[in-house]
């Protein structure tokens, strides 16, 4: 049986490469010119792809596909080549210069349309699931069927492969703060930063997918090259430090520092010995669960490091404290800021792992008292004309006798932050325990409200002087217009209270403009200002420094 | 990315089960200027979706079988087209934990029923204007 053809004019290598990638696909290269008539001469074509930029034979070569039934690709150089595809309705185009993946989706999704026309319905629809399948959308990856198709007579031929499990912690964490818009900003960083890394290191021949669409695990295969020897197990620590390591640099430059100090990899491996009597998807799923385990192996080890790193930490009181300045949206006044403690120690820099650790190790009201007292010494120097300090506390805190101890800080410039995820089990009790900190003259925020279901109602519950959006609801309110009645709602509900509405992650200056449109009293976020420090970072190496 | 020049109108997919209101829905927004497709199920809505590329969705959340939320989030996933299209929610409800459900099957804005069609088509508008020309 001949090979289905990909016809095109453009001698881009990567279209080539495409096409190499497309089982059972073979390129046929040809002058613009002459496409028509190959069109004729190579009945096996399957799809065109046109790379010129000659309008005229751009529409005789659509003209001509069209009359054979064939699905057209263009690649467009620029916005008018964009808006030729789409007046001439071709089936799929891509912008230049493509990826070799994107390449290949285009190709598929026009050869699909193209098929469906005549295609049942129901048949139709089970094609698109089984298309979703196979690419995840997001990173443009190929699940695990299509890499084992792929990958199979490169393993027949070297004879050994060694799986790599990569197991991304906390990327749940991370969407239930931030929302899935970022999980899914975060999870494309990720995945190119590992493309990039794979690129400049010994690892080229490496081939990676993602285990299961959507998910936060990723798989690669690698192949050594023909006449080299498989990796060492220090190459394969080597490589794990500096994926790690590049990973991490790529989300702080992209995504900011709180994401990026939330974020750990476990790496497992499992070598593959290639027989022929066993069958080779068998031996692959065995090595992919012998490499997740070894990852989670890792991970335990490295959860019992933290928590000696905790201990240290509890000991050498070495933690430091940020402060975010909340400003008025109106007079973009700082009427506040809220203290954000972080760990000194490199791994436990994040507040969400540093506590995180501490709930698995029982030392939350330690750690919670530890950082509440950095948080009150650097405000007691910080704040001025009635400035107020937001604390974020846990509600079992309240039951900590050392609970009220501030030093030289008035409980009247205190806010104290309560998080709308967090549980109340005992309402009259905690509502007791609030009255009484009222009385002394604290105030109450209500932290990422509106991330759940629950609405106003447990809001209200607490009557509190603030209201601090949720994250997720912030993060491009702009353009969706669902966020903007949902905070709209807020707003006016808070009026009604008496309350005053913070808007937290304020990034850009369209969520900005969108926020005071809508009436936000208050707003804190990167936009306006950068979290303050008072003095620079101890040396992790000397932790003792912090104390003071 | 100015194509005010290309004299293409903007393609809409409306999805509703139900006949009479899908029919409403298509002559009202064909009579200010759009073109409109409409299927009557969510399976039907992804085949129409993937054919047609529309740049806006109009979608009801009650069908039987797939259901709106589901639709709206597979259009969403689409890996190429789904960057590039607006969701509308059709919904009964108007209370927050119905909101929040669209936000997380990833729509762009909601209308409630019985729908008001001004507000309808200020809707309609006002999403397409954030969507680029090109799908």
């Amino acid at each position: 049986m001949s090979a289905a053809l990909l016809l095109t004019d453009s001698d881009d290598p990567i279209v080539a490469d495409a096409a190499r990638h497309i089982p059972g696909w073979e390129l046929a290269l040809r002058p613009a010119v002459e496409l028509v008539a190959a069109m004729d001469a190579l009945p096996e074509a399957r799809a065109l792809l046109i790379g010129t930029d000659d309008p005229t034979l751009i529409r005789a070569a659509v003209e001509g596909a069209r009359l054979r039934h064939l699905p057209v690709i263009l690649a467009c150089r620029d916005d008018t080549a964009r808006r030729r595809a789409l007046e001439l309705r071709v089936d799929e185009w891509y912008q230049l210069p493509a990826s070799m993946d994107e390449i290949v989706a285009r190709v598929r999704s026009a050869i699909g349309r193209a098929a469906s026309f005549s295609a049942d319905l129901a048949e139709r629809v089970e094609k698109v699931e089984l298309e979703e399948m196979l690419y995840d959308a997001l990173t443009g990856l190929p699940t695990l069927p299509v890499m084992i198709e792929r990958m199979r007579p490169l393993i027949k031929a070297r004879g050994e492969l060694i799986v790599f499990y990569l197991n991304f912690v906390r990327y749940s964490k991370l969407e239930e703060i931030y929302g899935w818009e970022k999980l899914d900003g975060v999870l494309e960083t990720t995945a190119s930063a590992v493309r990039e890394f794979l690129d400049e290191n010994a690892f080229r021949s490496t081939r990676m997918m993602v285990s299961f669409t959507n998910d936060d695990d990723f798989i690669f295969f690698h192949i050594p090259a023909a006449g080299a020897a498989a990796a060492t197990d220090t190459e394969i620590i080597e490589l794990a430090r500096g994926l790690q390591q590049h990973i991490s640099r790529r989300l702080e430059e992209t995504q900011g520092d709180d994401i990026a100090a939330m974020f750990d990899i476990y790496v497992g491996y499992a070598h593959v010995y290639y027989n022929p009597k066993i069958r080779l998807e068998r031996l692959i799923y065995r090595a992919i669960r012998e490499a997740a385990n070894a990852a989670k192996s890792v991970e335990q080890r490295e959860r019992a490091r933290k928590v000696t790193d905790l201990k240290q930490l509890l000991h050498d009181g070495a933690v430091y404290v940020d402060y975010h300045p909340i400003v008025a949206t109106d007079t973009q006044q700082i009427v506040g800021f809220e203290a954000l403690a972080r760990g000194v120690r490199r791994s436990l820099r994040s507040p969400e792992v540093m506590f995180e650790v501490a709930a698995e190790a029982d030392l939350v009201w330690e750690l919670s008292r530890l950082c509440r007292m950095r948080a009150l010494e650097g405000a007691s120097r910080r704040l001025e004309n009635g400035q107020l300090l937001f604390l974020n506390v846990d509600p079992h805190d309240f039951a900590d006798p050392a609970f009220g101890e501030l030093g030289d800080v008035d409980p009247r410039s205190v806010v104290i932050e309560i998080t709308e995820r967090t549980a109340i089990k005992d309402y009259p009790k905690f509502r007791e325990r609030l009255t009484g900190f009222r009385e002394q003259g604290y105030r109450f925020a209500v932290d990422d409200a509106g991330s759940g279901y629950a609405g106003l109602g447990s809001i209200a519950n607490l009557e509190p002087d603030f209201i601090k959006l949720d994250i997720s609801l912030i993060n491009s309110i702009d353009t969706n217009f669902i966020k903007q009645n949902l905070v709209e709602t807020m707003v006016k509900f808070a009026d009604d209270q008496g309350a005053q509405v913070i808007a937290e992650g304020v990034e850009r200056a369209e969520e900005l403009e969108t926020v005071k449109r809508l009436g936000v009293h208050l707003v804190q976020g990167f936009f306006l200002h950068r979290p303050e420090r008072l003095a620079p970072i101890p040396p992790p190496e000397n932790p003792s420094a912090a104390t003071p | 990315m100015t194509d005010a020049a290309i004299p293409v109108r903007p393609c809409l997919l409306v999805v509703d089960d139900n006949l009479d209101n899908a029919s409403i829905v298509q002559q009202y927004l064909e009579a200010k200027g759009y073109d409109i497709s409409v299927a009557h199920d969510g399976d039907e809505a992804l085949v129409c979706f993937e054919r047609i590329k529309p740049r806006l969705v109009l979608l009801d959340v009650m069908m039987p079988g797939r259901s709106g939320w589901e639709v709206c989030r597979l259009i969403k996933q689409h890996p190429t087209l789904g960057r590039n299209v607006r969701v509308i929610m059709v919904t009964a409800l108007d209370d927050w934990a119905n909101k929040q459900n669209a936000l997380q099957t990833g729509a762009d804005d909601y209308i409630t029923k019985p729908l008001d069609l001004s507000d309808l088509v200020a809707r309609v508008q006002r999403n397409l204007a954030l969507v680029s020309p090109v799908s």
